[in-house]
C-alpha cells in the first residue's frame, strides 16, 4: 500500500471580521496517496481555495488555522512560519490560475525557475540556470534556451501556465496544489497543461491536489474528489464513482445542472434553487438543507460522513440515496 | 428560421492597426477577415473559438458599437452603416448586449430600477408615471423581486447582477440581444438558473440571440446554428446538432476533443494559437492541422458545403472535409436512469422569488 503524501484532519479555518468571526473551512479531511490525483471541487465560496491555501501556510494572520495537515506524515500545521516557508517551493508547490498575475514580469522565466533551485538547492547561477532551462523542456517548452531569456510579457498564456508549473516541480515537491491551474486558459490549451500535468505527476511521483470547479476535468484527471460545500465537505471518494453514483444531494444538483458534449440538447437543465448560505450566520444542521429536495426533519441536525460504498462518503442523513428512489 | 434574417453580415472586415512607439503603422490585427453570417427571429446563433479568434469583435461589429472596414451590417434589411446618427440611435432599442461580467456591466451609483428605467426613458417607451411598474415587471420576469428596484448592484450576487443585466438589455422590447459569453463568469448552478431564463425569454419574446461563448458544453445546449471561428475567418458553420454530432472541419474536432469529461478523445491540439498579425498563408489551420497536405499551405479553401455533408447548410472550410478519417462517434453518455430520476427532484421551480 502507497503511503499518504498529504493528510488534513479536520482542518477548519475562521477569519476575524467585522461582523464577527467567519468560518469558512468548517472542518474538512481528506489525504493524497503518493503519486495521486484528488481534486477539490465546489462553487464560489465552498472554501476550496482557503483550504489549499491553508495547506501552503499562506493564509493571512487574521485566519486561525485549526486541525492537523501532516506531509509526509509530519505534522507542518504547527511549524513556525520560517519552517513552512522552507517547505514551500521544495516539497509543497503552488500554481494558480491566473500565470500572468503570478509570475513576477521584471525577471525571465529562466530567472524565475532557477530561484528555486538556487534557494532550496544551493545551485550557483550557472548550474541553476541549466537545471532551468532542462525544467522548462520538461514541461514542453519549446526553444527552451531562448525562452528562459524571455520575459513573462512575451509568452503566450500557455506558455506562462508552463513557466509556473516548471517552477513549481523544479524542486519536485512531495505535493503540488493546482487551483484552477486551467480556467483562464482557451480549451485546446487546457488539455494539453492537463495532459502536461498526468505525465509529470506519473513521471515523478508527485502527488497533485487539484481545485477546480469542472466536474469534467474531474472525471479525466483525478483519482479521488472531495465535493465541498458551504466549508464542508458534502461528499468524498473514488472520483469514478462519485460522478457515476453521487450520494449527496448537492453532487446530484451540480452534475445536473452543468451542460454537457454527450446530454440532451435545448431541454431545461436542473438547478440548484437558491444561493449558498451566510457563512456568518449558518443555518443548524445540514447547510444543503434550504436548497435541497430531499429534506427531511433530521436534517435540521449536523449529518455525520456516513459510508455508501467502499472508499465513498456523503454527508447526507438520507444516503444511500437508493432510499429515496423506491420510495418513490 | 423566417425568411429574412433580421440581422445580415456580408464580408465583413476589422483590422487594428497595429503601431510602433512612433505612431507608424506595423501592420495590423486581423479580428474578423470576411466573416458573413445571418440571424433570424426566434433563433441561437452561437459563434464558437478560442481567445483572439474574433468572436467578441463580431459581436461588437453585429450591433455597431464598432466599425466594420470593409463589408456590410444589415438589420431588418437596412445597412447600419448607411444609416444616419439619428435613425441608428432609433434603431438601438431593438438592438442590445449581454456582457460577461455583471460586476463591471452595471453602474454602482445607479440604483437596480434606474439601471433598468434608463432605457425605458431613453427611448421615451413609457411615459414617466408608468416607468416604476414597468421596471417591477420587468424585474419579475427575470426572476428578481419588485422590491428590488430600490436596491444597489452591490447588494446582489454575480448570479443576480446578470438577471438585472438581462432586464436592462429587455427594457427596451429588443428583437436582437448579442450575448458576449453572459454565462462564463457564474458559477455553475447558478449558470444553469441563468441559460434556462435567456432560453425562456428567446422563446418567449422571439429573440435573435447571437451567443458568443467558448464554452463548448453550453453551446451545444442552446444553439440552434453554430459558427466557428478561428483567427478572423469562419471554418464551420451549420446546425449545432451537425456540427456537434459530425464536424466537418479539424479545428471543430480538435475544439471537441479538447473538453474536459469528454473521455479525452485524441491527442490535445499541439502549439499555440499563430499571430492574428501575420496568420498562416492559405488555410489558417495548416500550420496546427493532424491532417495537412500541401494544398493547404497552397490555397485558402472556401466555405462550403461538401459532398458527404448532411444538409447543404452544414458548411466548412477545409480542402478534406470530405475525406478525413470519420470523427470518433459521440459518446452516447446519458446521466442514468438513477441520476435522471435524482435529478427530477431538482426540475427547476417557475422563476420567482429568491433566485440566485
Amino acid at each position: 500500500m502507497t503511503h499518504l503524501a498529504l493528510e488534513v484532519r479536520d482542518l477548519a479555518v475562521t477569519f476575524g471580521t467585522e461582523r464577527g468571526p467567519l468560518r469558512v473551512l468548517d472542518g474538512i479531511s481528506f489525504s493524497i496517496p503518493a503519486g495521486r490525483t484528488v481534486a477539490l471541487v465546489g462553487e464560489s465560496g465552498c472554501g476550496k481555495s482557503v483550504a489549499s491555501l491553508a495547506v501552503m501556510g499562506l493564509l493571512p494572520p487574521s485566519a486561525t488555522v485549526e486541525g492537523t495537515i501532516r506531509l509526509e506524515g509530519r505534522e507542518i500545521a504547527e511549524l513556525p512560519p520560517e519552517e513552512r516557508r522552507k517547505l514551500r517551493g521544495a516539497d509543497l508547490a503552488m500554481i494558480f490560475q491566473e500565470p500572468m498575475t503570478s509570475l513576477n514580469p521584471a525577471f525571465t522565466a529562466g530567472d524565475q525557475v532557477a530561484e528555486a533551485l538556487r534557494l532550496h538547492q544551493g545551485l550557483d547561477r550557472a548550474k541553476a540556470h541549466e537545471a532551468a532551462v532542462a525544467m522548462l523542456e520538461a514541461v514542453r517548452i519549446p526553444e527552451a534556451a531562448r525562452r528562459a531569456r524571455q520575459y513573462p510579457h512575451q509568452l503566450s498564456g500557455g506558455m506562462r501556465q508552463r513557466v509556473m508549473i516548471a517552477m513549481a516541480l523544479a524542486c519536485r515537491p512531495r505535493v503540488l496544489i493546482a487551483d484552477e491551474p486551467t480556467t483562464a486558459l482557451d480549451v485546446t490549451v487546457q488539455a494539453q497543461i492537463l495532459a502536461l500535468l498526468d505525465e509529470l505527476r506519473a513521471g515523478t511521483g508527485t502527488s497533485v491536489l487539484l481545485i477546480t470547479h469542472d466536474l469534467g476535468v474531474v472525471a479525466d484527471h483525478a483519482d479521488e474528489v472531495v465535493v465541498m460545500y458551504a466549508g464542508r465537505v458534502a461528499e468524498i471518494g473514488p472520483a469514478a464513482q462519485v460522478l457515476a453514483t453521487p450520494q449527496h444531494p448537492y453532487t446530484v444538483g451540480l452534475l445536473g445542472a452543468a451542460p454537457r458534449l454527450d446530454g440532451p440538447r435545448g431541454t431545461r437543465l436542473a438547478t440548484v434553487e437558491g444561493t449558498v448560505p451566510d457563512l456568518a450566520n449558518p443555518p443548524e444542521g445540514c447547510r444543503f438543507k434550504s436548497r435541497c429536495p430531499f429534506r427531511i426533519a433530521v436534517c435540521d441536525t449536523k449529518p455525520p460522513l456516513y459510508d455508501v460504498g467502499p472508499g465513498h462518503r456523503a454527508a447526507c442523513h438520507r444516503a444511500p440515496l437508493e432510499q429515496i428512489l423506491e420510495a418513490a | 428560421m423566417s425568411a429574412a434574417p433580421l440581422l445580415q453580415l456580408d464580408g465583413v472586415v476589422r483590422h487594428f492597426p497595429v503601431r510602433d512607439s512612433l505612431g507608424r503603422r506595423r501592420g495590423a490585427v486581423r479580428a474578423v477577415d470576411g466573416v458573413s453570417l445571418t440571424v433570424g427571429e426566434g433563433e441561437v446563433l452561437a459563434v464558437v473559438g478560442e481567445s483572439g479568434c474574433g468572436k467578441s469583435t463580431l459581436g461588437r461589429l453585429a450591433l455597431r458599437l464598432d466599425e466594420p472596414d470593409a463589408g456590410s451590417v444589415r438589420f431588418a434589411g437596412t445597412d447600419l452603416r448607411a444609416m444616419p446618427p439619428a435613425a441608428l440611435r432609433q434603431q438601438r432599442r431593438h438592438m442590445q448586449m449581454i456582457f460577461q461580467d455583471p460586476y463591471a456591466s452595471l453602474d454602482p451609483r445607479m440604483t437596480v430600477g434606474q439601471a433598468v428605467a434608463e432605457p425605458l426613458r431613453l427611448h421615451g417607451i413609457v411615459p414617466r408615471a408608468g416607468e416604476r411598474a414597468r421596471v417591477q415587471e420587468l424585474l419579475s420576469r427575470v426572476g428578481l423581486r419588485p422590491e428590488h428596484a430600490d436596491r444597489w448592484p452591490h447588494e446582489f450576487s454575480g448570479g443576480q447582477r446578470q438577471r438585472i443585466a438581462i432586464a436592462r438589455a429587455l427594457a427596451s422590447g429588443p428583437r436582437l440581444i448579442v450575448g458576449d459569453e453572459p454565462v462564463s463568469a457564474l458559477d455553475v448552478s447558478v449558470q444553469a438558473q441563468v441559460i434556462n431564463l435567456l432560453q425562456d425569454l428567446i422563446r418567449e419574446f422571439r429573440l435573435a440571440f447571437m451567443l458568443i461563448s467558448h464554452d463548448l458544453a453550453v453551446v451545444r445546449h442552446v444553439a440552434d446554428r453554430v459558427v466557428v471561428m478561428y483567427l478572423g475567418r469562419i471554418v464551420e458553420e451549420g446546425p449545432a446538432e451537425h456540427v456537434f454530432a459530425t464536424p466537418r472541419h479539424p479545428y471543430t474536432r480538435a475544439l471537441l476533443a479538447s473538453v474536459p469529461g469528454a473521455g479525452g478523445k485524441g491527442a490535445p491540439l499541439q502549439g499555440d494559437l499563430p499571430s492574428p498579425i501575420s496568420p498562416p498563408a492559405a488555410c489558417r489551420f495548416h500550420t496546427r492541422c493532424p491532417h495537412v497536405q500541401a494544398i493547404c499551405r497552397e490555397q485558402d479553401p472556401p466555405l462550403v458545403a461538401g459532398a458527404t455533408a448532411a444538409t447543404p447548410t452544414h458548411r466548412a472550410a477545409c480542402h478534406f472535409q470530405d475525406v478525413l478519417p470519420a470523427a470518433p462517434p459521440a459518446t452516447e453518455h446519458p446521466a442514468g436512469d438513477r441520476l435522471a430520476r435524482l435529478q427530477a427532484f431538482f426540475a427547476p421551480k417557475p422563476d420567482m422569488g429568491n433566485a440566485a
